[in-house]
Formats: structure tokens, sequence, C-alpha cells
């Protein structure tokens, strides 16, 4: 799928949160970085169709957002929120959403558990894990739906160094077949790892785009080159 | 012991057809605003629209409207002359339903609100991003709130069955139709029979103690 952000503003109130002039989102992973508040959550949410733009147009293949794309794209939101049900009913939940047959509920679910050893949590009450055991199980929920298009907001910013790479992996294997993954996050080590494309926000803005080796090893924004140690 | 419960019953005889028409009436309009106020509600807690603080300030208002006002709202619109009249409820256990289903609705309505706001917002936004239709959206909010709305349905039935205004007023009070415990307590009362009013008092009592067991269970079995 092919999104094209034109023109996107967002204002609370006075504040103006998001200022896009232009920006097209194609396969591959997209990695967006930026300080607190640069409106990176935002921009998602506005992207999945949870928020709207004061204005300004998304389109997706040209297209205004309708049921049908929005089928087609999942967010995992920063702030995830878990059913007060078992683990196992909180990642089949959107599966279940969708009306998908419990034979190819088992299929994704064996696909993507064993990224994370979370065999012993699968009948544990949600509210009871620990803040990581939260993020792998919110990140398995948003991955078994398989969309063209994913956004994870923060994924693995409450996981472990280990579970971070495997979440890593994770991610990778998401964005095969021609599929679009956006990831948010703070840690330019996981940006060099995982992205094709990199996204530098800041206030709202976007100060750099392009592939990860343009914006990553030769960046001309200032604090990006101060964020990058360049 | 035998003989004494068997003279209890023959004495007490009369009072089982109250107890059980106040359990009827009061759970059914419990039951009636619970839907009708937990869905409004929730509608409500989901949507910001121009009036919403007004009609919050209004229903607040109306959760502590004396029972009697509502009694005699009602009252006016099922006398014979009343544009319900034609219908022929005044005094049948139907109209005491109406009046505690109006007197326990703005309780459910305003309490789901204001309780459940901020995390009906939040399970809104999970279920949407995981492709969840409106109707799986409102069932997820309502079962992962179910505690609290279960709390919120307690404290409404329990403002039905200990009210007396209402279906005083449009019940009639009448012997083996219309007589619940409140207005038999009262009425008792009022002839000097403290005995009975008293035995009814501690059923009332006794019934809210029990409501409030199953609650705790359940709390704590979550
Ligand atoms: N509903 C709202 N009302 C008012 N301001 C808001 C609202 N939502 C977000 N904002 C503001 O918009 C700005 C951008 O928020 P956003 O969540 O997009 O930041 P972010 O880039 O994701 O930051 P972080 O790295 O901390 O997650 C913030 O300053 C925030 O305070
Ligand atoms: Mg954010």
């Amino acid at each position: 799928m092919v999104i094209t952000v034109e023109n996107a503003i967002k204002d609370y109130g006075d504040s103006r949160i998001l200022d896009i002039d232009n920006l097209t989102i194609k396969k591959g992973i997209y990695v967006i970085l930026g300080s607190n508040g640069s409106g990176k959550s935002t921009l998602l949410s506005c992207i999945s169709g949870l928020n709207s733009l004061t204005s300004g147009n998304i389109l997706y293949n040209g297209n205004k957002l309708d049921s049908s794309i929005k089928n087609s794209i999942t967010i995992l939101l920063q702030k995830p929120y878990l059913f007060r049900k078992t683990s196992y009913e909180n990642i089949i939940s959107g599966l279940k959403y969708k009306k998908i047959n419990n034979k190819e509920i088992e299929n994704r679910l064996n696909k993507y558990i064993h990224y994370f050893n979370v065999e012993e949590l699968l009948n544990k009450k949600s509210h009871w894990l620990s803040g990581g055991e939260r993020a792998k199980v919110a990140l398995l929920r948003t991955s078994v739906l398989e969309t063209e298009v994913t956004m994870l907001d923060e994924p693995t910013a409450a996981m472990d160094i280990e579970s971070s790479m495997k979440a890593e992996e994770l991610i990778k294997n998401l964005s095969k077949d021609n599929r679009t993954v956006i990831v948010v996050t703070h840690d330019v080590y996981q940006a060099k790892r995982i992205a094709d494309y990199v996204i530098f926000m800041d206030k709202g803005k976007i100060l750099e785009m392009g592939d990860k080796d343009g914006v990553l090893g030769n960046p001309k924004n200032k604090l990006l080159k101060q964020i990058l140690n360049i | 012991m035998f003989e004494f419960i068997k003279e209890f019953f023959i004495e007490y005889n009369d009072m089982f057809p109250v107890i059980m028409l106040s359990l009827k009436v009061s759970l059914t309009s419990t039951l009636i605003a619970s839907i009708l106020g937990m869905v409004s509600g929730v509608a409500t807690a989901l949507n910001e629209f121009k009036l919403k603080r007004t009609l919050m300030r209004v229903t607040n208002t109306l959760m502590s409207l004396p029972p009697v006002l509502i009694g005699l709202l009602v009252y006016m619109l099922l006398s014979r002359k009343g544009p319900l009249g034609s219908l022929g409820l005044l005094f049948s256990p139907t109209a005491m339903i109406i009046s505690q289903s109006l007197l326990v609705f703005p309780i459910i309505f305003g309490l789901t609100v204001s309780n459940i706001s901020e995390s009906a917002k939040e399970i809104q936004l999970t279920c949407m991003s995981l492709g969840a239709s409106k109707n799986d959206t409102l069932k997820a909010i309502i079962s992962e709130c179910r505690m609290q709305l279960l709390s919120i349905v307690t404290a409404g039935f329990g403002r039905a069955i200990s009210e007396v205004g209402a279906v005083m007023m449009v019940g009639g009070n009448i012997k083996a139709k219309t007589r619940v415990m409140t207005t038999y307590i009262a009425l008792e009362t009022g002839k000097g029979n403290f005995n009975e009013a008293v035995f009814i008092g501690i059923v009332l009592l006794f019934i809210s103690f029990f409501i409030n067991t199953v609650l705790y269970r359940l709390q704590r079995r979550e």
C-alpha cells in the first residue's frame, strides 16, 4: 500500500502538533525518530484513522480511508490496553474481532509466539503481567493480525535487551511479502538494525527522511547529528 | 422449635407476597434502567458533544430527585385524565415499575458516565485498533468495566428497593396487589404494629447485606 500524507495539520487548541507538507510511505520498515512531544504518536494515530487531521489529507493508494482500508491497517498504541482476561485471550482478540477461524488462529499463534518465551504466560490474567510481559502480549496481539500496514508505537520501550532483539526479528518478519511496518523508537541503534527508511521529526515537522544510510549516516540536521554523535 | 417456626410462618404469612412483590418491582425496574442507562451512558462517555455538560448537570439533579416527585409525575401521566390514562395502569405493579425505572435511570446513567469515561475511551481506542466493530467495542467496554457497573447497578437497586414515595403514590399500597416492603412498614408503623414493621425492616437490611456479600465475593474473585 502507498500512503501519502499531504499538507497535514493537526492543532490542539492554539498549539500546532503536526505540520507535514508531504510524506509518502511504501513497503518496507520505516522508523520514526524524534524527541518527546514531537508528534510521532499523533502522526500514527492520524494515519490509522483513530484520530483526524485539522486540515490536509491522508490517502491510501490514492483513496480516502474507508472500512476496507481500515481493515488492512493495525496500530500498536504507545499505551496499549490489555483486556482483563488471560494473555492468550488478549493475543487472539483481534483475530476474533476479524472473525478468523480457529485453525487459522492457531497457525498465527504458532507463527509468532515463539519469538518470546511467553508460553507460561498464556493462561495468566493480563493484570498480573509485568511491564515487559504486557509489551510482549500487546506486540503479539497486533502482529498476529498480519495486516498490510502495521504501525508500532515504541513496541520495545519496556522490554529487556534480549527480548528487544527478538522483537526486532519479529518486526522484520512482519515487513515480508511487500508489507509496510512503521516503528516509532527512541533507540537509534534499533533504528540502524531494522530500518529501511528513517523519518526524523521535531515539533510536528519532518526534518529529515530517506533511506537509512542517508539519514543516519549523513544527517544534515543539527539535533539529529547531536543524537547520533556525529 | 418446629411449633415456633410454624406459628411464625402463620403469623407472618401475609408478609411473603409483600417481600416478593418488592423484589419483583425493584429488580425489574433496576434491570430496565440498567440496560438503558448503561448503553446510553457508555455512548455518552465516548462522545463529546455540545450539551454534554448541561446534560450531566441535569442528570446530577435528577439523581437526587425526591421519589414523591417521580410519583407525582407518573401519577399525572397515568391518572384517568392523564395522557396515558386509557391504559388503566394506575395502582398496578406496572405503574410502580415505571416509576422506579425513572427513578433509577439517572443514577445508572450518571454514575456510568462519570465512572467509566476514562477507561471506556482507552478500551475503545484499543478495540478500534484491533478492528473491532462498534458492537464488539460496546461489549468489550461493558465487560471490562463489569465490576464498576455492577456496583452502579447495586446502588440503583438500593435506591429502588428503599424508596417509599413513588410506590405509595402510583401503587396505592393495596393489600396483596401493590403493597411492598416500604409501604408496608409505613402502614404498620402508623397502626402501631411495630413488630411487623421491624421484621420487614430486618428483611430489607438482610437483602441489602446479601447483595453486598455477593458483590464482594465477585470482586475478590476478579
Ligand atoms: N488530546 C490532546 N490534547 C492536547 N494536546 C495533545 C493531545 N494529544 C497530544 N497532545 C500534545 O501533542 C504533542 C505531541 O504528542 P505525541 O504523543 O504525538 O508525541 P510523541 O512524539 O509521540 O512523544 P513521545 O516520544 O513522548 O511519545 C504533545 O505535546 C502532546 O502534549
Ligand atoms: Mg508517542
